[in-house]
């Protein structure tokens, strides 16, 4: 076989596995936004609380029956539940996530308004997160035990004890950031922060693993061998593969970055999908809550599809037949 | 592991060291000067307030719509009222010039006051004044408060520009003070014309500020009436309003919204909790506003529906069992005082019983004893036929802040000494609904704000334990007894004000001495405010404050 028939074929099985890769992506992003729809559907009608009475001005209200009874119809509240989940299906199919009852306008504005809050927040706090991760796993190769325990804290510190203390101490006593969040880059500083400090302890523990055993692979001691220095060591070849578990794990971070977002959200009274997710359980109101889980699920899937990229480039033995 | 740097290890009790310092200085820098500031001054014209607000975000602007705290607070910036409260608490005209009432009570004539325009324009008239009240009784706008408050009116007639007569279904003597409610305020006429969803946008008053717009999940912006004309020389200045405009924020978070008006983010919070109040109370540059609200005192309603408070001696074992004003001395940093009214402390015609509700284990013991729940089982609770005398408590963490939930909490503790065991349930909104709706409750704390002593008939009347269509109802200690009825109805519909005083006070002994509620304290109702914002503390009939006559110092 010449070279250039060994590479075609390389190539065309590649191509076979990255289409396959897609497809698969794709039918489990469908599957999971289906199953999130479903679950939220049912899950909310099992909390106590009207519907009705949620459309009419929320729990408590004095709303007559024929007004009830008229949001009911307007709704399709009225119709049989399976009715009334496969229309929701055949709306959401085409995009249609229907109207807030506590906003009183269209879910896809509503979000449309708040969605980019939320990502630059997560976003920031992503790459927030994977700078202090690695900082912290190259500092714990020098000096193990400050690096794991700082690690250990921060994962474990709650995110609604971190954004109190940090407005206690950089917003009341210092006076150096706003404790309500602006879109101003100083504005962003503490929540970005409160989001990024638990992962990062977390990210760093996984990638710290990864980097000891590199630093002290073959590999490591060769590039030594050559002359290549401890930096430059780190930097191309060990830090590569201390990456790896924490690209891997961004997916599972960015669902813990959008339910951090519930909290850091409201406490630092930033519009947001998590503010919104908050008050639209309060108020049972359906569709928002609906609108926001499928927004996170969405988010989720492509995340994940994209951390799965990453690492096949990262490591490009990912996916090879 | 390899080459630990030694001095790294030095870093982390300096850092603590640090953080420690930092929140010290803090909280010096807080108490910088103690001299009282004096609104000195003359007035400056311009300056945007920032007003944070803990409340959920209103779902419509409109008050007319639903009708809860929250849109009362925002409203009184944009929206007036017929009538209105003065600073001795009477109720004097605002909008309207001055009214009269037939002698059957069956026909009120309302004189509206003339050469008052709405801000898109519209004059005011009896018709406006009309067409808001259908508004409010239309089913479509899904009214509660202002439905009830205008609940006798039968028909209304225009008879001229300025006269507006309104036949009642019996007598309401509570009309004007209902007519002083935010709930009820007059809108432009044109304005209601919009769909519902335009209108809660964007209602449009007489106010000294209009809605300018609302980013929702962010702020209500709010601007100057340039053309403001003040109804009646009651506030401080004439023209219009000296801030620019309010924006009203919603930071849910008590302790972002203290740190947020610290740092100046903000001028003014609401629903300011005890110990930042008492933080507060230490320095000159944050002021305190206590505007305690009108209508029903805070209290503790027992089920008199069921098991085991269907019996009466429980009832007032219960309320000897437990010690409320150690509870409120340790937790609210005497911010409330003790209440022993079924009223507020604002309404003039609130009656106190202190000597019922002392705290007294041996006469609760001795009370239970008498009521068959003498013996207690392995746990220290009483039990009757093999029933532990348990009590279900919900309680709503919108409604009760973070201080009351734990009152409640120490008066579980002192009840159990007397052998009951109170279970107490946190819920959102909703559930805790859910759970009154199903009579799933021996104890209840629900607020209830009403400008005067006709609020009585809505927690106490029979007719109001037969629920709404959504499971509402407001007599929640569910007595329903034919004399307090009549009571309650004459002390309503009697035009003789001496007798509408002495029936009410009777109604409230009667509810007092049956033990049917344990008061608390008032309806807290709390303001912290920078102490640039001068000329704060006029308030409308239910307390909400208004920034007409505010200035924002240099």
């Amino acid at each position: 076989m010449s070279p250039s028939a060994t590479t075609s074929t390389r190539q065309g099985g590649a191509l076979k596995a990255s289409l396959r890769w897609l497809l698969s992506t794709l039918a489990g992003g469908i599957f999971v936004l289906w199953a999130v729809a479903t679950a939220i559907f049912f899950g909310i009608r099992m909390i106590p609380g009207d519907p009705a009475a949620a459309i009419m001005g929320g729990p408590g209200s004095q709303a007559s029956a024929e007004a009830l009874e008229a949001a009911r119809i307007e709704y399709g509240l009225d119709q049989p539940l399976f009715v009334q989940y496969f229309g929701q299906l055949r709306r959401l199919a085409v995009g249609d996530l229907g109207t807030s009852y506590s906003l009183k306008s269209p879910v896809s504005e509503v979000l449309a308004e708040i969605v980019p809050s939320t990502l630059v927040l997560a976003g920031l706090a992503l790459v927030v997160a994977w700078l202090m991760a690695l900082l912290l796993a190259v500092l714990s190769t020098r000096i193990s035990v400050v690096g794991s325990a700082v690690e250990i804290i921060s994962a474990a510190v709650p995110h609604f004890w971190l954004a109190s203390v940090l407005i206690m101490i950089f917003s009341t006593a210092l006076g150096w950031f706003p404790p309500v969040s602006t879109n101003t880059p100083g504005g962003l500083v503490l929540p970005v922060v409160t989001l990024a400090l638990p992962l990062a302890g977390f990210l760093g523990q996984v990638m710290r693993d990864s980097l000891e055993k590199a630093q002290h692979s073959a590999f490591a001691l060769s590039a030594r061998a050559r002359g290549e220095s401890e930096i430059g060591v780190l930097l191309r070849h060990s830090l590569r593969h201390a990456a790896l578990p924490g690209i891997a794990l961004s997916g599972w971070a960015l669902g813990s970055l959008l339910s951090g977002a519930v909290v850091v959200e409201s406490i630092f009274a930033r519009p947001g999908l998590g503010r919104a997710l908050l008050s639209a359980v309060t108020a049972r109101d359906i569709p928002l809550v609906t609108g926001v889980a499928l927004v996170s699920a969405g988010a989720y899937v492509l995340i994940m599809a994209v951390s799965d990229l990453a690492e096949r480039l990262v490591d490009p033995r990912i996916g090879e037949p | 592991m390899t080459f630990a740097h030694p001095q790294a290890h030095k870093l982390i009790p300096a850092a603590t060291v640090l953080a420690a310092a930092l929140i010290l200085s803090g909280c010096t820098s807080a108490k910088t000067s103690n001299d009282p500031s004096k609104d000195a001054g003359a007035p400056v014209t311009g300056g945007t307030l920032v007003y944070a607000s803990g409340d959920a975000e209103p779902s419509c602007l409109d008050p007319h719509v639903g009708g809860n705290y929250p849109q009362a607070l925002v409203a009184s910036q944009y929206l007036e009222t017929l009538y209105t409260k003065d600073a001795d608490g009477k109720i004097i005209p605002w909008l309207a010039q001055d009214s009269t009432v037939t002698e059957d009570g069956l026909t009120r004539i309302v004189k509206i006051r003339d050469g008052i325009k709405f801000t898109d324009g519209t004059a005011l008239d009896a018709e406006a004044v009309k067409v808001n009240f259908e508004h409010l009784l239309n089913p479509e706008t899904a009214s509660s408060t202002g439905y009830l408050a205008l609940g006798k009116i039968s028909s209304m007639t225009a008879v001229d520009a300025t006269t507006l007569e309104i036949k009642l279904s019996s007598p309401d003597n509570s009309l004007l003070e209902s007519f002083s409610m935010p709930w009820v305020a007059i809108e432009s006429p044109t304005a209601l014309k919009r769909s519902k969803a335009e209108n809660c946008e964007s209602p449009v008053g007489t106010g000294p500020f209009k809605v300018e717009s609302w980013k929702k999940q962010d702020a209500v912006n709010l601007v100057r009436n340039a053309d403001y004309a003040l109804p009646v020389p009651e506030a401080g200045h004439a023209g219009p309003a000296y801030l620019d405009g309010i924006t009203w924020r919603f930071i849910p978070e008590a302790a972002t919204r203290f740190a947020a008006l610290q740092a100046g983010q903000v001028q003014v919070i609401d629903n300011a909790q005890p110990d930042a109040i008492a933080a507060a109370s230490k320095g000159a540059s944050i002021k305190h506003l206590d505007a305690p609200r009108p209508g029903a005192a805070n209290r503790i309603e027992l089920n008199s529906s069921k098991a085991p408070f269907n019996d009466e001696k429980v009832r007032e074992a219960f309320v000897h069992s437990v010690n409320v004003d150690a509870g409120i001395e340790s937790l609210f940093f005497g911010t409330a005082s003790r209440s022993y009214s079924p009223l507020s402390s604002v309404e003039p015609l609130a009656f106190s019983e202190k000597s019922l509700f002392s705290y007294d284990p041996a006469k609760a013991g001795e009370l239970l004893d008498a009521a068959g729940w003498k013996d207690r089982d392995s746990a220290g609770y009483r039990i009757k036929d093999g029933n532990r005398l348990t009590l279900a408590f919900p309680v709503s963490t919108s409604q009760s802040i973070p201080a009351e939930q734990s009152l409640f909490e120490q008066m579980q503790a002192t009840a159990k000494e007397s052998g009951f065991e109170i279970k107490i349930k946190l819920l959102d909104i909703s559930s805790w609904y859910g759970d009154l709706a199903k009579n799933d409750y021996n104890l209840v704390s629900a607020p209830y704000t009403k400008v005067g002593p006709s609020v009585l008939s809505i927690l106490f009347h029979s007719k109001s334990t037969i629920p709404a269509p959504s499971g509402y109802f407001a007599n929640l200690s569910q007595v329903k007894d034919p004399t307090l009825d009549e009571l309650l109805d004459s002390a309503g519909t009697t035009k003789d004000p001496a007798q509408r005083k002495e029936l009410y006070t009777e109604a409230q002994k009667m509810v007092l001495e049956g033990y049917y509620l344990l008061p608390l304290y008032d309806q807290q109702n709390h303001f912290l405010y920078s102490e640039k914002l001068k000329d704060v503390g006029t308030t409308t009939a239910v307390a909400s404050p208004t920034f007409f006559d505010s200035w924002l110092a240099n």
